[in-house]
């Protein structure tokens, strides 16, 4: 368990410097996993049992997607495919903002929970609420020092320096959803700046992105923490409710500089700072709390030319950006750069000038909506919160969370690899799934299984488990539409069936089977039988054949089907042993015939 | 003593006694309730106050032992209270009751106060006549040609209610001379000491980089009580100072034999009115003639601090004041806010409403001084200029301002090549109070001059106390027994020096013989 206590490490400095009450610690939120491994196709875990209702909607709109993009399959769908003959002509660039909740057991401001107790389920509505989040008059924020911890091992991880002094700004602009009429922010002074993520391949880069290269960095230009906005719902045309619970919780904001230049490694950027920012605990992802929320700039300009000469974040030669706001998919960020590329060549390539706006974008649109210009930018009259002193972070601070940070996903896939004898691929998406959850899983499993059969060779059982965990089990949510949360199976009766299965107790295909009857029980483990029981009850231990009752097998087949002998005998095709290896394990009894031995009879017999 | 001086002195006196009869004359007039309600200083009563204007004196449960032991003490209505309303004397806020009181009160009850009575003010605190209140104008006890004169603001109701002895003494709060100008006009000392001493949770921000709770009573004594019993670090304002800053501070120095006492060149200024000259000059002579030294002081920011302040104090109050959207409490339109069709942006009907004359003044002041367009000119500008002013005081104070490392006090007097000074004296406004007639053909700008001598403490965060001086002699020449018969006199200290600033103050008073 040697990398999952490397990646709790943290958790409990973070309970040991927290000064709310105990308890109230968060824990990750699997959704978004689920959603952006949708777009991937990694699974098809369509997550038909989540009541959570913004998740319905989201359900909607990916029918819509899916829809739309059938559709767009038909005529245009050389867009999509990146294959634009336009583009050898225009270089397109792109900036990211990602806004994330910080994992945090209260507020940025005040000692209101963050997230519900336990047991809660989201809480009524306006129950975390202090008097500075409904904005009463004559009530001031009061710094919460334990919100620092998530948001420094976040700049840690992505390479920032941690500034000794920054400063908190207050950002107007009127809205129900922001009670003080401002947002409390770090404009002028971010606590966190000049980091790097370096990306391959393997993340989703495309290699015309990469210039041969094995990787690729992209400049982070700084992280800020602020303040997050009440949650507002539209009932009925004109009614809104709103709810504070969700006002003031912290977030980080991370600006990448614009050296971007596909929308695939856009998303790439997206999917990796998401796994850094979840390797070190620094943030829930929960979409239906607004987990994560990306504002993408994009421009072109005629490659060998500095565009129209715009600059920002210090990249200058650029053609006029427009700014693409609230994108929560890895999916909706590549879909939207690839719409707003497509329009602005077009407006490009009639002669017309690109205007600095804000834009829009929705799931399965083909196209981005313009949502304001800039004569409707809004003066957000930055200034400085004279409530609030400058925050001052020790260089020991930094120090020591440099030093217990855990393993990032880059480091931790190669543990992997190195460790359980992993393919790159199997690592990845072991870290990828679930929020870390599938990975914890595996890894309590492998350890189960070698305490059992008493064997070291973390190699071996790393393989085989990891086959189970991620193709057996991947595939029968696939086939039963489950997500991982709904999964009943624990470690320990994987265990049981993995080591009936390595002591050849049982077939492949028994466990296969044993694994699936499990999988459908929906009880709870302790109410289900044991998977012993399963096994003396359906009688599936593997009862060997000997030899001659091998052979006895082997040439009925054979007798019955002299076409497939002939085509194995004279036309030498070998492969059509493996249909009578097939044939026997189906003819003999259940748990008797190991496809092992049953090939190596067939292929005596058939070359005799 | 010389013998005209003797004979200035005992005018003095019996013109001052007079002025006392004439006080304790309205004080006890049956009329008096009836007088206080003209008079406007108190807008929401507890339960306890009779119709007399008095509290219950037989109260079944008096509060016992504290410092503050069954004293009445009223409290500026932008300050939250539990039991009674808080509406910083805006529509916005009618009727809105606090779910919490504001430290300083808790702090009050702690030690046995009771709090009698919010006093009326400028809304939200922006005024210095109070006159821009939502619960009517407050009226200074005194008048001129049967006018009555300002009370000054933005704290004129706890001034007047501390002049009549509607209550022992008052909370008000200081921006950029709230408590001070008031104090000066009513004839009562007040108080406002370094910021972040006193705390401001629970106080309704207008400039919350200056805003500080202020106090006023009779006698400095009495202030100087209150404030020990208000004084501490409080952790729900993030602004109040730490301990460790407080360590830092200028020990409780005795030196009242011989203060060195700084006359700011700068304040002479050609709208200082012949009385208030006279009784400043005068005032100086007095403390010399008793052993205080006087040195001239430069204080060359004075002029551009009142601009700076009115740049400053409007910026943070437009950003301060957003929060009244009518949305979770406060005042709230009839029928939809937001009219796109009239491309009326969000909450403007509501806020229009709401807001009085002079706070939608100031809150465009402030949103313009704050936009891209012109923040660079004006709000940045103007806190260059606030930190030329900290650096002027820090220039002659004796006492190095404990807020700057020790590598920052390259400033300070010492390194002039000669001592600094201890305490400034200053009137604490130009002229004496404007009748409320005049106040009302005044512009806005005209009505901003007043806080000319008191903002600079402001800006630089230091304690600065205005004491009533008697008018004397010539002084009263061609004034009315109803008229004004002080003259504000401002003390002011290098930031921590709130002790010294109220010893000195205690000086100047027994030197007027009022102690």
């Amino acid at each position: 368990m040697h990398s999952t206590t490397l990646r709790t490490a943290p958790l409990h400095l973070a309970r040991a410097l927290q000064c709310a009450p105990q308890g109230v610690r968060r824990c990750p939120r699997p959704c978004i996993v689920a959603k952006w491994l949708q777009s991937r196709n990694l699974t098809t875990t369509t997550p038909l049992a989540q009541e959570a209702i913004p998740l319905r909607k989201h359900l909607k709109d990916e029918a819509k997607r899916k829809k739309a993009e059938a559709k767009r399959d038909g005529n245009t769908s050389n867009r999509n495919l990146g294959t634009d003959p336009r583009l050898e002509k225009w270089e397109l660039t792109v900036g990211i903002e990602i806004h994330a909740e910080l994992n945090t057991a209260c507020k940025l401001f005040s000692s209101a929970p963050a997230e519900a107790l336990d047991g809660e389920d989201g809480g009524t509505a306006n129950s975390r609420v202090a008097m500075f989040d409904a904005a009463l008059p004559g009530t001031q924020p009061q710094f919460q020092v334990a919100t620092l911890l998530p948001a420094l091992r976040a700049a840690i991880a992505l390479g920032c320096e941690v500034q000794r002094k920054s400063g908190w700004d207050r950002k107007h602009y009127f809205h129900w959803d922001q009670p003080n009429g401002y947002q409390i922010t770090q404009y002028y002074q971010p606590f966190a700046k000049d980091g790097t993520l370096v990306l391959s391949a393997s993340d989703g880069v495309p290699a015309s992105d990469l210039n041969g290269a094995d990787s690729l960095a992209i400049g982070i230009k700084q992280i800020q923490m602020e303040q997050d906005t009440a949650k507002t719902t539209n009932v009925g045309s004109s009614t809104y409710h709103v709810d504070l619970n969700r006002a003031g919780v912290p977030l980080i904001e991370i600006i990448t500089l614009p050296q971007i230049h596909s929308p695939q490694t856009a998303a790439a950027v997206v999917r990796k700072i998401q796994a850094v920012l979840r390797s070190v605990d620094a943030c829930v992802t929960g979409m239906e709390l607004g987990g994560l929320r990306a504002d993408v700039n994009v421009s072109v300009r005629e490659r060998g030319t500095s565009g129209v000469g715009s600059s920002y974040s210090g990249v200058s030669g650029l053609g006029q950006r427009t700014e693409i706001k609230n994108l929560s998919s890895f999916k909706a960020v590549e879909d939207a750069i690839i719409a707003e590329r497509h329009r602005q060549i077009d407006v490009l390539e009639a002669g017309g000038v690109i205007e600095g706006e804000t834009r829009g974008w929705t799931l399965g649109a083909t196209e981005t909506t313009r949502l304001r210009g800039k004569e409707g930018e809004v003066d957000y009259r930055y200034m400085p919160d004279a409530d609030l002193p400058p925050l001052v972070i020790g260089r020991d601070l930094v120090e020591h969370l440099t030093s217990t940070l855990p393993a990032l996903p880059d480091e931790l896939q190669q543990q992997l690899q190195d460790r359980y004898g992993l393919s790159l691929k199997d690592a990845k998406t072991l870290i990828d799934l679930d929020s870390g959850d599938r990975l914890d899983f595996f890894e309590r499993t492998v350890q189960l299984v070698m305490a059992e059969v008493g064997s070291s060779d973390q190699c071996k059982f790393g393989k085989m488990v990891g086959n189970w965990v991620l193709h057996e089990l991947g595939g029968l949510l696939a086939t039963h539409q489950r997500i991982w949360d709904d999964v009943r199976i624990t470690a320990d009766e994987l265990k049981d069936i993995l080591v009936c299965l390595d002591q050849k107790q049982i077939t492949t295909r028994v466990a296969k089977q044993l694994l699936a009857d499990l999988f459908q029980r929906a009880t709870a483990p302790d109410t289900r039988p044991s998977v012993e029981h399963l096994i003396e009850v359906g009688n599936l231990r593997l009862r060997p054949l000997s030899e001659e009752e091998y052979e006895e097998l082997a040439k009925r087949i054979m007798e019955e089907n002299p076409d497939m002998v002939k085509a194995v005998r004279e036309k030498g095709q070998k492969g059509k042993v493996m249909w009578f290896v097939g044939q026997m394990v189906r003819r003999g009894e259940e748990g008797t015939v190991e496809p092992e031995k049953a090939k190596a009879v067939i292929g005596r017999l058939v070359d005799n | 003593m010389s013998v005209v001086d003797d004979v200035m002195l005992s005018a003095r006196f019996c013109r001052r006694n007079a002025s006392r009869r004439w006080i304790a004359h309205q004080r006890d007039q049956s009329t008096a309730a009836h007088r206080q309600q003209d008079l406007n200083a108190l807008i929401h009563h507890g339960s306890r106050w009779t119709t007399e204007g008095s509290v219950v004196k037989d109260d079944p449960t008096p509060p016992s032992g504290g410092a503050l032991s069954g004293k009445t003490i009223a409290i500026k209505d932008n300050i939250t209270t539990r039991d009674l309303p808080t509406t910083a004397a805006s529509k916005t806020l009618a009727g809105y009751t606090s779910p919490f009181d504001a430290t300083v009160v808790k702090l009050l009850r702690h030690h046995g106060a009771i709090i009698a009575a919010k006093a009326n003010l400028d809304a939200f605190g922006m005024g210095s006549h109070t006159q821009h209140s939502h619960s009517g104008a407050a009226l200074s006890p005194y008048s001129r040609n049967g006018v009555p004169l300002s009370p000054g603001g933005s704290s004129g109701g706890s001034a007047v209610a501390v002049a009549m002895g509607q209550c022992w003494a008052a909370l008000g709060t200081d921006t950029g001379g709230s408590v001070r100008l008031p104090a000066a006009y009513a004839g009562v000392v007040g108080f406002k000491p370094s910021y972040g001493v006193l705390s401001r949770w629970g106080v309704v921000q207008y400039a919350n980089s200056l805003d500080t709770v202020g106090i006023l009573g009779r006698s400095v004594e009495g202030v100087k009580q209150v404030f020990g019993c208000l004084d501490g670090h409080d952790g729900r304002d993030p602004s109040s100072l730490s301990r460790s800053v407080k360590e830092r501070f200028g020990r409780p120095r005795r030196v009242l034999k011989e203060l060195r006492i700084g006359v700011p060149v700068e304040y002479n200024i050609a709208e200082l009115s012949p009385a208030v000259r006279s009784t400043y000059l005068r005032t100086l002579g007095l403390l010399q003639d008793h052993g205080h030294s006087l040195h001239a002081v430069s204080l060359p920011t004075t002029r551009q601090a009142l601009s700076a302040y009115y740049v400053l104090a409007p910026a943070e109050a437009s950003s301060n004041l957003a929060k009244y959207d009518g949305i979770r409490y406060g005042y709230r339109t009839d029928g939809p806010d937001a009219s796109p069709k009239n491309s009326l942006p969000l909450y403007a009907r509501t806020r229009g409403e709401g807001f009085g004359e002079e706070v939608k003044r100031r809150i465009l002041l402030g949103a313009y001084t704050l936009s891209s367009e012109a923040i660079d000119n004006y709000f940045i500008q103007a806190q260059k200029v606030r930190r030329l002013v900290q650096r002027d005081f820090d220039g002659v104070f004796a006492q190095p301002n404990p807020l700057l490392e020790s590598d920052d006090l390259g400033t300070g007097a010492g390194d002039k090549g000669r001592e600094g000074v201890d305490v400034l004296l200053t009137p604490t406004a130009p002229t004496l109070p404007p009748t409320v007639e005049e106040v009302k053909r005044q512009s806005s700008v005209e009505s901003y001059m007043n806080d000319v001598f008191t903002v600079p403490a402001s800006l630089a965060g230091l304690p600065a106390i205005s004491v009533p001086v008697g008018l004397s002699g010539r002084e009263t020449e061609g004034m009315e027994e109803t008229d004004v018969q002080s003259v504000g006199m401002q003390l002011v200290g290098q930031f921590g020096d709130d002790e010294l600033v109220l010893q000195a103050a205690e000086l100047l008073e027994q030197l007027d013989g009022r102690a």
